[in-house]
């Protein structure tokens, strides 16, 4: 139905304005800042790209952009492939699948910040859980890799959930009637999954594989609470050494830098598939 | 058959083990948070009730007691509901316009909108009174808007301006905090629940609008246009047939916009830290000031998850398609 009326425009302005005004506006606000020297009490002073050089050259800049980097391909990475494997692993005449599919949505929206101290009880090295239950004592949070580890394990334990119902209702939609006419041609497992089951998942794979990337770039919440970006500097994610920039140290300047930097990071991987998220969308 | 039986219950004790797996931590939180003080570090392993230790509920009554909790509750419940009652009643209308209506605004215009507001912004910036630039720019893009209207060039579609907004998600809240904070501060809004209010909607718009579009998409066109043969008003299409139908559609959308309102803590940790501090950033604060203590963080935890886990308990149906912002039915 395309009828054209007035309405379109009064039902539509509402959400455009508000999102120019609370999300265009402030990321100008916050590209104005990337490109000065902010003083409170001062006036700015402009920079130009000083900001961003100056990012190349911090060391605890790169440092928190290969943090990142390593938390977001290593924890997609397993939530990929531990999703799909439950997905094609359960879906089958399996009674009891649906109290599993339920039971599985309870991490999706368990609150992030909670879980992180959570699991700070869990990895916790005297008397955690998990320590407790297995015959080594590991420094899951007092070790810098195995730090960066147990962040990455805990986004795994939230969103593999995700990855799994996702590529499980993927999985249902696809007709039986192709596995029918394959097992004419072959018997081989491996060549149905790999000329039937994957070509059909592939554009709902890619469709996980840039939501949980570009979610993955933003976390914040999960070091925030279960090690606070330490030890040292091991887990200071970049969103959370941005956040630090401007808010302990008041370097609004700087610290603007760093987020556009983040951001560019997220809209290139974003636009890489942007054609394949179009389609999604039609 | 037998042979089949066996690979059955190979399977169904696989999905128990990962199952077990996946709720052992919120098991850990309910046994952590009704063991005493004492028993909450000396307690190893799977920590049974009654065989390792004798349960108590004395921490959930120490916790509760405590007005700092009961008012993070009523925070956290306040925003969470005027934000995603906002967000639907701010979306849903964009989101049907969208899947309804055709939109075909002019790429040309919106470059130039871009640019005016993008110049009056520089030019404010560098010590223009604002007074000028903003008419100046206004009358500008009026004129630009008058030229090109006029001309073919390339329209934008439904689909595009569906992806603008679906574009907002994939920001890091990190890049408008700083903003946020300085243009609250101007208003005189930190420390409200206005503003957390306000950061709400805005994260929440951009999911709202993109999935009920799909939802509204979804429904049968011919009942709308049964009800304008009848007379209705195009108003009245919406109201009456098509926002009746996307009833389940939107109570699953307020479900998810609450839950995310619910866990939204960057910007609760730097807007709201007194008066309008949420269960998140009461949750952070324990920290610095009594070092971490098992058992209060243990009620504070199932606090801060239960409201939420029983909202995705509840919108299950809703919550593939949610999350994949419609583009996968569940």
């Amino acid at each position: 139905m395309t009828r054209n009326s007035r309405l379109k425009h009064f039902f539509l302005a509402p959400a455009v304005l508000w999102v120019l005004a609370f999300t265009i506006y402030p990321l100008l606000y916050s590209l104005r800042l990337a490109f000065y020297q902010v003083n409170i009490g001062q006036t700015d002073v402009f920079v130009g790209f000083a900001n961003f050089a100056r990012a190349f050259n911090d060391i605890n800049a790169i440092n928190s952009a290969g943090i990142t980097l390593i938390f977001v391909l290593g924890g997609v990475t397993i939530q990929l492939i531990l999703g799909m494997l439950f997905a094609l692993l359960f879906n089958r005449d399996l009674p009891g699948l649906g109290v599993m599919r339920t039971l599985m949505v309870l991490p999706l929206f368990a609150t992030p910040i909670a879980i992180g101290f959570l699991f700070f009880t869990i990895f916790y090295e005297e008397g955690g859980l998990i320590n407790g239950l297995i015959p080594w004592k590991i420094p899951w949070l007092s070790d810098p890799n195995w730090a960066l580890f147990s962040i990455m394990l805990v986004d795994v334990w939230q969103w593999t959930p995700f990855v799994f119902l996702v590529i499980l209702a993927a999985l249902q939609g696809v007709p039986q009637e192709y596995y029918e006419a394959a097992s004419l041609e072959t018997s081989s497992l491996f060549a149905k999954f790999r000329f039937i089951t994957l070509p059909v998942l592939q554009p709902t794979i890619i469709l996980v594989l840039v939501l949980r990337i570009a979610e993955a770039f933003k976390v914040f919440d999960i070091p925030f609470t279960l090690t606070n970006g330490g030890p040292g500097a091991a887990t200071q994610v970049f969103s959370m050494f941005a956040y630090r920039t401007s808010r302990r140290f008041f370097d609004f300047g700087y610290g603007s830098a760093l987020a556009y930097l983040l951001l560019f990071a997220v809209v290139i991987v974003v636009s890489f598939f942007f054609s394949r998220i179009r389609q999604a969308y039609q | 058959m037998t042979r089949k039986r066996l690979i059955n219950i190979a399977f169904i004790a696989l999905a128990l083990l990962i199952v077990l797996i996946w709720f052992m931590p919120f098991y850990w939180a309910m046994s952590l948070s009704i063991r005493s003080k004492a028993e909450a570090f000396t307690v190893t392993g799977l920590a049974v009730p009654y065989l390792q230790y004798q349960p108590t509920l004395e921490n959930w009554r120490e916790q509760l007691a405590v007005p700092e909790t009961s008012r993070a509750l009523i925070n956290s419940s306040v925003i969470a509901f005027s934000a995603s009652f906002l967000t639907l009643v701010l979306g849903t209308p964009a989101a049907y316009a969208l899947a309804r209506f055709r939109y075909a605004p002019k790429l040309s215009i919106i470059l130039s909108f871009i640019a005016c507001m993008f110049g009056s912004m520089l030019a404010i910036n560098f010590g223009l009174s604002w007074l000028i630039a903003v008419p100046v720019a206004g009358i500008l893009f009026i004129i630009l808007w008058l030229i090109f209207s006029k001309q073919n060039g390339r329209s934008l579609h439904n689909e595009d301006i569906t992806l603008w907004f679906l574009s907002q998600r994939f920001l890091p809240p990190v890049a408008t905090v700083v903003p946020f904070l300085l243009i609250m501060s101007q208003l005189k809004l930190i420390d409200t629940r206005l503003a957390l209010i306000l950061v709400n909607i805005t994260f929440n718009l951009p999911f709202a609008i993109v999935i009920m579009r799909q939802a509204f998409m979804d429904l049968p066109v011919e009942l709308e246009e049964a009800a304008l043969v009848d007379g209705a008003t195009a108003f009245q299409a919406f109201t009456n047939v098509a926002l009746r139908l996307a009833a389940p559609a939107m109570a699953a959308t307020l479900m998810i916009v609450l839950a995310f309102s619910w866990n939204e803590f960057l910007f609760a940790l730097t807007l709201g830290t007194l008066k309008a501090k949420t269960i998140p950033v009461l949750m952070a604060g324990a920290v610095d000031t009594r070092g971490i203590q098992f058992w209060f963080v243990a009620v504070r935890t199932l606090l801060a998850i239960i409201p939420p886990t029983i909202l995705a308990l509840l919108a299950q149906r809703y919550i593939v398609r949610g999350l994949t912002f419609g583009a996968v039915k569940g």
